[in-house]
């Protein structure tokens, strides 16, 4: 059983206009097994909040703490916090040319293990996640992201999941993008994942549609750089009758379902 | 039917950008000449020689008596005899054809080296080789030397030819590449010199009609190597794809010129070369030229150049020239660029668990990785992989804390 203690975490992107700050005292915690769904409006903060957990270099912690079972992973590099069990699905998966799907999972794999992985039980579990996220073979022996389609790379990434077994998760809008098959095949490799491994889910999205598939345990609702409202399953519906312009701040002329 | 009177425009010298399609190119006003007389000393100031760093090379202006330290011997890439009935090993006079028959030489350096010893290595090559050829080349010290190496492939041949030059030398060398008609052949040119070795070469290219001739050069050892490549067409029909990869380090000049000349219809060439520097005062550059003459209508050409620059203190010269006397072409598009690492790649293979300076390794590596498998020679292909990821194994204490100590 692990926990991940978001508390009181403020946070600022780099932008041409200087420094800008976005998360402005978010706190969440997220237990073993739990699916947390983070909903809310167009620059609310969802994707800041994501990015600040796994480390991008364009994100600065300002206050605040996220314990992974006690350790603070905002003090760690990207890369060790991959190593203690966190795990980032991007809206946007990077291409990287010329370094193969296969040199890069084995890579990653030996990373966070801390040792290579047995070849024979690694070529199967490779083959096994593939065949169920319905990819292709030849998905092994091309680039890193390289030309997929928007829903190859969404598969890719949850085929990383899989793969490396993180304590937790949050997945970024995986759910954009994707016709209704990809978003179904998605789906089943996340809830697999869980059940396999236990692991904890942030499940951050704009639409109730995803969670249809995986089913939350807890709803929130993100706007201003904070959680500011939090209940069951029943909030997401509610969401999608209401809207989000109630969490809005004062003034804001852009409708948040634009 | 009365026959229509056609008017020539005709340029004025006075005002030659009044008619600037009248203009004669300025590929056709360099001069070609046996004699090295006929070519000033170069100077920075000469547009050919100005990211050259000359005091490095200036033994190379004039005619000296080669050393002869320099062995060249041929056999098959695994090392096996070649098959005499396909591959042909012999010396020549340097008058004598097939040397001396792709162009004359177009610059000091190459004149001098021409007039600096008097025999010419012939290789030919014919038929369906079933194995690529391999032409040594070996230094033996640091006395100044001149090779003159001819590559004849006879019509309809297909093949390999890999030109492997190491060791310790300071070489003038001189390569003509004669492509029969119909022929589909590579020539890889590797230079894995020792670090203290200078090579300054002239290449010669002609491209049959109807031929494909897939030309590489692999530049990753050596103080100073400066490779100008000149190329022709045979007749229409025919193709040239010229690939590069350099690797530079501290201290280092890496130098690769492409002339790509369509001087017939419907050829296509395509050049693409990219290189890594890492140290201070590692220095690439890199000039592509082509020209798409009158005489060449659907002409299909690119030309592309990348940089990718991994610690502070390198400079990465990159320059493009196009020069098109003809509108009736499908394309001729060129490419440059200098950069640094692309902070999102790095970040996504950090996340995914990988060390910083193991995804610096990953990327670099994949953006060689391309273009090294389209050399199309297996073995020589492991082989440059090998060597790459080495440097790169080899750079990551001192440099690679440069570069973050400098973030």
């Amino acid at each position: 059983m692990s926990t991940l203690e978001i508390k009181d975490l403020y946070a600022s992107v780099e932008t041409k206009e200087g420094r800008k700050q976005i998360l402005k005292g978010a706190t969440l915690t997220v237990k073993s097994g739990e699916t947390h769904a983070i909903m809310g409006p167009n620059g609310s903060g969802k994707s800041t909040l994501a990015y600040t957990l796994a480390g991008h270099p364009k994100y600065f912690v300002d206050s605040g703490q996220a314990l992974l079972d006690g350790e603070d992973i905002l003090k760690m590099t990207a890369d060790e916090r991959a190593k203690a069990g966190l795990f980032l699905a991007m809206q946007y998966p990077v291409e990287v040319p010329g370094v193969s799907m296969t040199n890069f999972l084995r890579t990653a794999k030996t990373e966070v293990d801390g040792k290579a992985p047995a070849i024979r039980t690694w070529t199967k579990d490779l083959q096994d996640a593939m065949k169920n996220l319905r990819m292709d073979k030849k998905f092994a022996s091309r680039s890193v992201n390289e030309g997929f389609s928007g829903g190859e790379k969404k598969r890719a990434e949850v085929l990383q999941l899989e793969l490396l077994k993180p304590k937790f998760a949050i997945m970024d809008e995986t759910d954009s993008g994707l016709d209704v098959d990809a978003l179904r095949i998605v789906s089943e490799g996340v809830n697999r994942a869980k059940a396999n491994t236990g692991l904890g889910i942030m499940l951050i999205t704009h639409y109730t549609r995803i969670l249809k598939y995986i089913k939350p345990d807890i709803v929130h609702v993100f706007a201003g750089g904070k959680f500011v409202k939090t209940g069951g399953p029943e909030l997401a519906d509610e969401l999608e009758e209401t809207g989000y312009d109630q969490y809005l701040p004062e003034g804001a002329t852009e409708s948040a379902m634009a | 039917m009365a026959e229509q009177e056609v008017n020539i425009p005709v340029a004025d010298p006075n005002d030659p950008y009044a008619m600037p399609a009248a203009m004669p190119s300025s590929a056709d006003n360099q001069t070609r000449s046996f004699e090295v007389d006929d070519f000033k000393v170069p100077t920075r100031k000469q547009e050919d020689w100005r990211y050259t760093p000359l005091e490095r090379i200036s033994e190379f202006f004039d005619v000296f008596e080669p050393s002869g330290e320099t062995k060249v011997t041929v056999s098959n890439i695994d090392g096996t005899p070649v098959d005499a009935s396909q591959v042909v090993r012999s010396v020549v006079e340097r008058g004598e054809a097939p040397s001396g028959t792709v162009m004359k030489p177009n610059d000091r350096v190459s004149a001098v080296e021409w007039n600096s010893g008097g025999k010419s290595v012939v290789v030919s090559v014919s038929g369906e080789l079933s194995q690529p050829v391999l032409v040594d080349v070996e230094g033996h010290g640091a006395d100044l030397d001149s090779l003159h190496l001819v590559l004849q492939v006879a019509d309809r041949t297909h093949g390999d030819i890999v030109v492997r030059h190491q060791g310790l030398a300071r070489l003038a060398e001189g390569v003509e590449i004669v492509v029969g008609r119909d022929a589909h052949v590579s020539t890889t040119f590797v230079q894995e010199w020792d670090r203290a070795s200078k090579h300054v070469g002239n290449q010669r290219i002609h491209v049959g009609e109807g031929s494909s001739l897939r030309h590489a050069v692999v530049t990753l050892g050596g103080d100073i190597v400066r490779l100008r490549m000149d190329q022709d067409f045979g007749g229409p029909q025919s193709e040239l794809n010229m690939l590069g990869i350099y690797f530079a380090e501290a201290g280092q000049h890496l130098e690769h010129r492409t002339m790509v000349v369509h001087n017939f219809a419907d050829c296509k060439s395509r050049v693409v070369y990219k290189g890594a520097l890492d140290g201070k005062d590692a220095h690439s550059t890199w000039v592509g030229n082509a020209l798409i003459q009158p005489t060449a209508p659907n002409t299909d050409s690119y030309e592309l150049n990348r940089n990718l620059v991994l610690t502070p203190g390198p400079v990465a010269d990159s320059e493009p020239n196009l020069e098109i006397e003809n509108g009736n072409i499908i394309g001729a598009g060129h490419a440059s660029s200098v950069g640094h690492f692309d902070d999102e790649e790095l970040f996504y293979l950090q996340s995914r668990g990988i060390t910083e300076s193991d995804a610096r390794k990953l990327v670099v590596r994949g953006f060689f990785a391309d273009l090294i498998e389209q050399i199309g020679v297996p073995s020589i292909a492991e082989h440059l992989m090998n060597v790459i990821d080495r440097r790169l194994a080899r750079g990551e204490s001192a440099d690679m804390q440069a570069v973050l100590e400098d973030k």
